[in-house]
């Protein structure tokens, strides 16, 4: 009974691993933005599994999940913004070349 | 069984689609055609274009037509024939449509070729333009049906079919229809004349046999959304249920087949310009006035 | 349950498989399609897992939205056809053990906490689209009405972002910086 539970955790767990890595080891602002992704879907995989396996009587999973999702498409619609502003003023989004907008 | 029906339907409407394309374009009814022309296709040289990216090159026509026929998947041809009768099932038929885009981004990348990129990357700005003109006239017959489920919504039209209760939805849902399955005037990304064949160009032999049909079976699914969202799937007078599915969703699919033999392909920026500044804005307001006619009408 | 548990697994695997093969690759539309491919099977989960309408969902907005990422990165990669083979990363084995430490902790607690009871039947599904309905706009309509202020003020701030800057040139000409 509680072995669906555990792999649908263990999935969300390994995707978010995933996703840190990514998100820390990618120079590139967009590969840094897939990993964000990824460690979103992660969570997301670990909020329905919540919901379904522990609470499908609180619909509050559920909205919380839409809210993710949200969540998921105004970062990429801001930080693709960002990208495009970057790219027009030095050539690259790389995150290596970025230490003028540090401090 | 249903399946076996509902795919053969699927099809069968596909290659009468294809007798009345070349009736109009040659002028002669040949009912064999499309099955020869299918059978010379598989015989002919494959062509594979140099250093592709394989992947992408030889899943792309498969997943147009793996996309095409779930689209049909859930669509109702009478009360008891349906594949998959899903509790959320308008939505899923635009979930899979979504994935024309992802089949043609394949097409246009995979071939290592100019012409097929810049008709894939096309179809990504066509789908900025449609994307939302397609969604937002389903929400309003969801709303009119107070449900999801496609035989629901079928339900709800039994005295009044959608294309009478909701016309400025219907026509930004054909309109949109006509640009999601890339079909002229909307054919951008297989530009005929200007990219010398776009995302078809680098396929041969059984592959482009694949996109042929895929993007055939693509209008017929797009024709059978439409009658079930706006004609009234199968009420009629006298016929059986699943017969007026039929003559409806043919009917559909061979006008959007002629309506873009006479108009121009639209530029991509003009589409683009007129979806989001006119299309969203008639979208929300058809919400709008659905919401109000069926708050106040009994 | 044990053909659940089965399916889970196969989607599981399936997005894990994906998402690794996101940050292998260095062909950068491969790179994208991948993560698309891993969200579906991150949709398919849901499916699974008998939430129809979030499953729908993910599938539906993840095709557009990698795609679109599939475009960016496009254009502003330096080798977007990953023919040249060059290693983009940095600070390798810090992030290599931050993933592990994360995934690491994840997984404890998973394994570790006692959940309770595990709920054997879900509610059908046009039951929990309605249900979803009534919850989005009745309870928690707060939450609704933010998101949709806050959709919009992204939108709002990633045009304006984006957007090119118009200067005044000497001779009084308004010129678009490039």
């Amino acid at each position: 009974m509680t072995a669906v539970l555990i792999v649908a955790l263990l999935t969300g767990a390994i995707l978010f691993g995933i996703g840190v890595y990514g998100a820390l080891s990618q120079t590139n602002l967009v590969m840094i933005m897939m990993g964000v992704e990824l460690m979103l879907a992660g969570a997301m995989v670990n909020l329905v599994a919540f919901w379904r396996f522990l609470h499908p009587e609180s619909y509050s999973g559920q909205m919380f999940v839409l809210v993710v999702m949200t969540v998921m498409a105004v970062e990429m619609a801001v930080g693709f913004g960002v990208a495009i502003a970057r790219f027009r003023a030095i050539g690259s989004v790389e995150m290596e070349e970025a230490e003028d907008l540090k401090g | 069984m249903t399946v076996a029906i509902v795919l053969l339907t699927l099809f069968g409407s596909a290659w009468l689609l294809a007798v009345i394309e070349g009736w109009t374009v040659t002028g002669r009814l040949q009912p064999a055609a499309p099955l020869l022309s299918g059978l010379a296709h598989l015989g002919r040289e494959s062509i594979v274009p140099r250093s592709p990216d394989r992947v992408f090159f030889e899943a792309a026509p498969v997943l147009l037509l793996v996309v095409a026929v779930l689209g049909a998947a859930v669509l109702p041809l009478a009360p008891d024939l349906v594949i998959a009768d899903l509790g959320t099932g308008a939505l899923f038929i635009n979930a899979a449509l979504a994935y024309v885009l992802v089949a043609l981004i394949m097409a246009g990348w995979g071939p290592n070729g100019a012409y097929a990129m810049i008709g894939g990357w096309r179809f990504l700005g066509q789908l900025i333009a449609y994307s939302m003109l397609i969604v937002m006239p389903i929400t309003a017959v969801a709303m009119r049906a107070e449900s999801l489920v496609n035989t629901a919504i079928v339900g709800s039209q039994a005295d009044l079919w959608n294309i009478v209760y909701q016309p400025l939805g219907f026509v930004l849902f054909y309109i949109a229809a006509m640009a999601l399955a890339f079909r002229s005037p909307f054919d951008l990304p297989t530009a005929e004349g200007e990219l010398a064949g776009g995302v078809d160009a680098e396929y041969t032999g059984v592959r482009l046999a694949v996109l042929r049909l895929a993007r055939l079976t693509l209008v017929v699914t797009l024709a059978a959304a439409t009658t079930v969202f706006y004609l009234g799937g199968w009420h009629g007078p006298l016929l059986p249920p699943w017969a007026w599915s039929l003559i409806k969703t043919l009917a559909v699919a061979v006008s959007m087949l002629l309506a873009g033999g006479y108009l121009p392909r639209i530029r991509e920026a003009d589409l683009m310009r007129w979806c989001w500044t006119l299309g969203i804005p008639l979208a929300l307001l058809n919400i709008v006035i659905v919401g109000l006619l069926i708050l106040v009408v009994p | 349950m044990g053909a659940q548990a089965f399916f889970l697994a196969v989607f599981g695997l399936a997005a894990i498989g994906f998402g690794v093969a996101v940050f292998r690759t260095s062909s950068m539309v491969r790179s994208a399609l991948a993560l698309l491919f891993s969200q579906t099977a991150v949709g398919c989960m849901f499916l699974v897992m008998q939430t129809e309408f979030l499953g729908v969902l993910q599938i539906m907005m993840m095709a557009t939205e990698m795609s679109i990422m599939a475009i960016f990165m496009v254009m502003f990669m330096m080798d977007p056809g990953g023919l040249g083979g060059m290693d983009m990363t940095h600070q390798k084995r810090f992030s290599i053990g931050a993933g592990v430490v994360a995934a690491g902790a994840a997984i404890a607690v998973a394994l570790l906490a006692d959940w309770g009871p595990v709920t054997v039947q879900a509610p059908a599904a046009a039951m929990q689209t309605r249900e979803l309905g009534h919850e989005l706009l009745g309870r928690s309509m707060l939450i609704f009405e933010t998101a949709g202020v806050t959709i919009l003020t992204a939108m709002i701030a990633a045009t304006a972002v984006a957007i090119p800057v118009q200067r005044l040139a000497d001779n009084g000409d308004k010129e678009v910086s490039e």
